[in-house]
């Protein structure tokens, strides 16, 4: 409940944000990283940081908008809080245009989805499991994970598909 | 009816048996689809959820992962590093194991550690596999996470512990994967097994269903049916209300008009929406029932009892809307209906009907006044020619007496036998006439048959004898002592015989008696006069019983008869109960016979002549009579059958000083009474041919002793038809035997047999309703008149003959006025005048002023009482 709460008005404050300074922010000049790449963006987006690509460190990434739920997996043993940003609110941030979103892991496991599942209560990319960030030996750097407990439909074969995990692209198609 | 109840009863229990059991096994197809639906559905969702592919996924990348990841440490020593270069190969290969290494720990973690062989159930298969990679992982990640000297250092030590581990993972996984294959299978035979069931359940519901589809069906229509069947009902009785002449209306418990047929609009002139809702009371019911109406309406809803209702057919009055009654023949019936108790009301307009039967009964009245006046008519022509008649008979009689030569005798004999001949003809009109009014009284005198018989057969054996033919009596029985009417059976055998004899020639004719049967006091008697003459066609048996029928042509030439004889027989004969017949063969002969019902007589008394004869009179008792004698003589007829009788009493009253006149028989007595005025006619009562009753009655209808004092003889103690004498005009009675004191004293006005005396009622009703029955209403009153005018004049003539009393002329007045009285049946006057008269005869002046006294107040009275009458 408080979570849900929270999560609308993070969105809420998100959207007014972006709609005030949509233009200045996402500009061909965003901010280059600094550290280590934890993901990088490619493909049909607005605004990158050099070669058409945006490639987030965890600041960067920790600067935009961030969002947690706690929920057991069927992967893991008991429940933890996801913390990191939602995909939608990536794809808003890097101005996504194309229509198919396509993911990928550091083991090559691959994932095509439509933008238009990326939902507010949906997949979540996150780097942060109970305040911790995530080891490559645990699902780190980023788990693309679901409210599985929440929300039934996600318990499915699907969702648990598109669960991809130490994951580090994403593309946007047309 | 109790089998039809059983049949039905035992149909019900069976239909709800039925209905029981099938609504329990949709319930229970019902119940095991959804039992079996929530089943399928968790299964489904379960199946959903499971994250199987992922398994297989698992499984597969976990053995790619390790694959990669000994392709990695193998590269590694491979590449052996020539200078400690980041940048070189040999470093980056170990770099890339590292990352293999972190991947594969990363899915074996995934795999230990996850829910998902604990959710597939397979946490038991996947344990050694757990247990075999987490040896490999302790033991390897120290190697890892150290420095890369010691990693290479641990490189072949590395590369045989992955080698093993592969193979290792390769036979468990498969292991795990047969395992979860086998599990799934079950699962999938679980979920075919709950789908077979939903589907068996489903059939079957299907299978009810359409059952019931198909019992719905056939119970629609049976209802279908049934309702048309209703409807047909309806519509027929419909049609044969509304198509009734009988006004048909309905009405219910309140009174108020419910419906109103066809008839009921044409009858009572209402339509059926006007008398719809309208209480009966006002609608048909005349003002001045209504009442009556309203009362038995409350009564009957107060108590139930119903006086009209269900009580067949009555008549009564209702109205029309125009408010003209009308006579209506009605019924009313009850009925139970849904909506409470209702009343049908079947009315029929009877106006025309009751015109049409005062019509008829009008027009029936009219025929028989009609041929009423043409029996009187005959009747009374009869009785006028008789008169007449009579008066020649007693003239020819006396011309008979003097000195004839012989032409004057012949011709007087023609003219006695056509006079004779002439009153036969007269007496059987007349006969016919009284019977067929019903104005034959029948006797109940004591029967002696064989005396009857003989009496019957003896006069008529000299004109048997002119013919040759014998006359035999054969009584075939012996008979109780019997009661019935003397005069009439000899009437009837007297005509068989006569008839037999008639047409008999040297031959014979025998008159028998049987008895048929005795039931209870009826003994059932046959006579029978058979002959031997020439018989009768048998066409001519069935008509020879009908008036004026006359089978032999010379019979008529000789101008014998009416052809009313056998008519006349057969009429007596039906009055008596009895029947008549004849059985004949041409040429042969022919059998008449007489059947009837004759009362057995209770007590068996003494013959009456043998008492009479041992009760003549000692000469010492003579004495006081001699009073009587010096009073005055009294000419006095006896009518007397029997011959010992006849001699006491002529004896008896000659001794009184008395002028005695003997008729042998009624008929002679009669003729005697009506040639000659007596005093008193003393009267036997039973006797053959004609009893004393009717002979009294006759004296009494006409001739010279009509108003003469008439005394009964009679051997019954106590008379017990009183009526009866009046009736026959008989004043007083002596019961036999007779002794010549109570013969003095009823001679004389001092017995207190006499039956009209001062106390005997003024007006003799019985004989006033007789006249009024006979007479035409207008002749009635024209004949009162004229007794009134009649006897003011008598009266008149009396006052002025009184100072000479007692006188002839005073008598024969008073004789008069008592005749004009007894005819109008004003008996007190009669009684009073007749007194007298008698007295002028005997010579009492004082007792004749004495009454003459009383006379103007009791013709006043009786005037008065005539008056009331008319």
């Amino acid at each position: 409940m408080s979570v849900s709460i929270l999560r609308q008005s993070l969105l809420g404050a998100n959207f007014a944000l972006a709609a005030l300074c949509a233009a200045p922010v996402f500009a061909q000049d965003m901010a280059a990283p600094t550290g280590d790449v934890i993901l990088t963006v490619s493909g049909n987006i607005a605004s990158s940081n050099g070669n058409d690509v945006l490639a987030l460190d965890a600041e960067l990434f920790a600067a935009l908008p961030q969002h947690s739920f706690t929920t057991g997996t069927i992967w893991t043993k008991g429940t933890a809080t996801y913390t990191g940003v939602l995909l939608r609110d990536l794809l808003a941030a890097v101005g996504a245009k194309g229509d198919t979103v396509m993911l990928t892991a550091l083991n090559d496991y691959l994932i095509e989805m439509p933008a238009s599942d990326a939902l507010e209560n949906g997949p979540l990319l996150a780097n942060l499991s109970d305040g911790q960030p995530m080891s490559l030996r645990d699902k780190g750097p980023i788990w693309l994970v679901y409210p599985y407990d929440d929300v039934a439909e996600y318990r499915s074969e699907q969702t648990y598909a598109r669960s991809i995990w130490q994951l580090n692209r994403i593309e946007v198609a047309d | 009816m109790k089998p039809l109840s059983r049949r039905l009863l035992s149909r019900s229990l069976r239909a709800r048996g039925l209905r029981a059991l099938v609504a329990f096994l949709i319930s229970f197809a019902l119940g095991a689809i959804v039992v079996l639906s929530l089943e399928l559905r968790a299964e489904l969702r379960t199946l959903q959820e499971e994250p199987v592919d992922s398994l297989q996924w698992n499984v597969t990348q976990l053995e790619l992962d390790v694959v990669r990841l000994e392709a990695a440490v193998a590269l590694a020593q491979a590449q052996a590093p020539a200078q400690a270069d980041p940048q070189s190969q040999a470093q980056v290969s170990l770099t890339e194991l590292r990352k293999r290494f972190d991947l594969f720990y990363n899915r074996a973690g995934t795999v230990t550690q996850g829910t998902m062989f604990a959710q597939l159930g397979l946490l038991e298969a996947v344990l050694p596999l757990k247990a075999r990679m987490q040896g490999f992982l302790d033991s390897t990640t120290p190697l890892i996470d150290g420095t890369d000297v010691d990693l290479r250092a641990a490189l072949p030590q590395i590369l045989a512990s992955v080698g093993a581990l592969r193979q290792d993972m390769r036979v468990m996984s498969i292991k795990v994967i047969d395992m979860n294959a086998a599990l799934q299978d079950s699962r999938r035979t679980g979920l075919s097994d709950i789908l077979q069931m939903i589907a068996i359940a489903s059939v079957a519901l299907i299978v009810l269903l359409l059952g019931l589809l198909g019992l719905v069906a056939t119970l629609n229509r049976q209802a279908a049916r049934r309702a048309r069947e209703v409807k047909r009902i309806t519509s027929r009785l419909e049609a044969t209300v509304g198509t009734s002449l009988d006004a048909v209306v309905v009405a219910g418990m309140d009174g108020l008009v419910i419906d109103f047929n066809a008839a009921a609009e044409r009858i009572f002139g209402y339509t059926c929406a006007e008398a719809i809702g309208q209480p009966l009371g006002t609608l048909i019911v005349p003002p001045h029932h209504r009442a009556m109406h309203d009362a038995g309406m409350v009564r009957m809803k107060a108590t139930g009892v119903k006086h009209v209702v269900d009580s067949g057919r009555m008549r009564m009055t209702a109205m029309r809307k125009s408010g003209a009654e009308f006579p209506c023949e009605l019924s009313i019936a009850s009925n139970d209906s849904p909506d409470g108790m209702i009343f049908i009301a079947y009315l029929r307009d009877i106006s025309d009907a009751q015109q049409a039967e005062a019509a008829l009964v009008a027009a029936r009245d009219e025929a028989q006044g009609a041929e009423r006046t043409k029996s009187n008519f005959i009747a009374v022509m009869s009785h006028e020619m008789r008169t007449p008649l009579n008066g020649v008979i007693a003239a020819l009689e006396i011309i008979g007496r003097t000195s004839l030569d012989a032409k004057q005798a012949r011709f007087l004999g023609l003219a006695r036998s056509s006079s004779k001949q002439l009153l036969r003809h007269v007496n059987d009109v007349l006969d016919i006439s009284r019977i067929d009014a019903g104005f034959v009284a029948l006797a109940e005198d004591r029967l002696d048959l064989p005396a009857l018989l003989a009496t019957l057969v003896d006069p008529l054996r000299p004109a048997a004898a002119q013919k040759n033919t014998q006359i035999a009596v054969q009584l075939l029985s012996d008979f109780p002592p019997l009661r019935g009417d003397p005069f009439r059976l000899g009437q009837i055998l007297q005509n068989f015989i006569s008839n037999a004899i008639k047409f008999t020639e040297d031959g014979t004719v025998t008159l028998e008696a049987e008895m048929q049967q005795i039931k209870g006091d009826q003994a059932e008697i046959e006579f029978r006069v058979i002959d031997s003459g020439i018989g009768i066609l048998e066409a001519d048996q069935d008509r020879i019983f009908d008036d004026f029928v006359m089978v032999d042509p010379s019979f008529g030439r000789t101008g014998e008869g009416t052809g009313l004889g056998l008519g006349i027989s057969r009429r007596l004969a039906r009055a008596m109960d009895g029947e008549v017949g004849v059985e004949s063969t041409w040429g042969a002969g022919s059998c008449f016979w007489l059947r009837v019902p004759l009362t057995v007589a209770g007590d068996v008394a003494a013959n009456r002549a043998v008492t009479l004869a041992s009760n003549l009179p000692a000469p010492n008792l003579l004495a006081p009579l001699l009073a009587v004698a010096t009073s005055g003589a009294l000419d006095i007829l006896v009518v007397e059958d029997n011959e010992t009788n006849r001699i006491v009493l002529e004896e008896m009253l000659r001794h009184l000083g008395h002028k005695v006149t003997l008729a042998m028989d009624g008929g002679e007595g009669v003729v005697a009474a009506r040639a000659h005025p007596f005093d008193v006619v003393l009267m036997d009562l039973s006797m053959p041919l004609m009893d004393g009753w009717t002979a009294a009655a006759l004296i009494r209808s006409e001739g010279a002793s009509r108003s003469s004092r008439i005394i009964a003889v009679t051997a019954h103690a106590r008379p017990d038809r009183m009526d009866r004498f009046a009736e026959s005009g008989i004043d007083s009675w002596l019961t036999k035997p007779l002794s010549t004191r109570d013969l003095a004293a009823a001679l004389t006005f001092d017995t207190g047999a006499a039956l009209a005396g001062p106390d005997a009622p003024l007006m003799d009703m019985d004989r006033m309703a007789e006249l009024a029955q006979i007479a035409e209403p207008q002749a009635l009153a024209r004949l009162l008149a004229q007794f009134q005018t009649n006897m003011d004049g008598i009266l008149d003539s009396i006052d002025a003959h009184a100072a000479a009393a007692p006188s002839a002329s005073l008598a024969a007045t008073c004789h008069e006025g008592a005749g004009a009285a007894a005819v109008i049946g004003a008996t007190r006057l009669h009684a009073h005048l007749a007194r007298m008269e008698a007295l002028c005869h005997a010579g009492n002046r004082t007792a004749v002023l004495a009454d003459h006294a009383g006379l103007r107040a009791l013709w006043d009275a009786t005037r008065a009482a005539l008056l009331a009458q008319a």
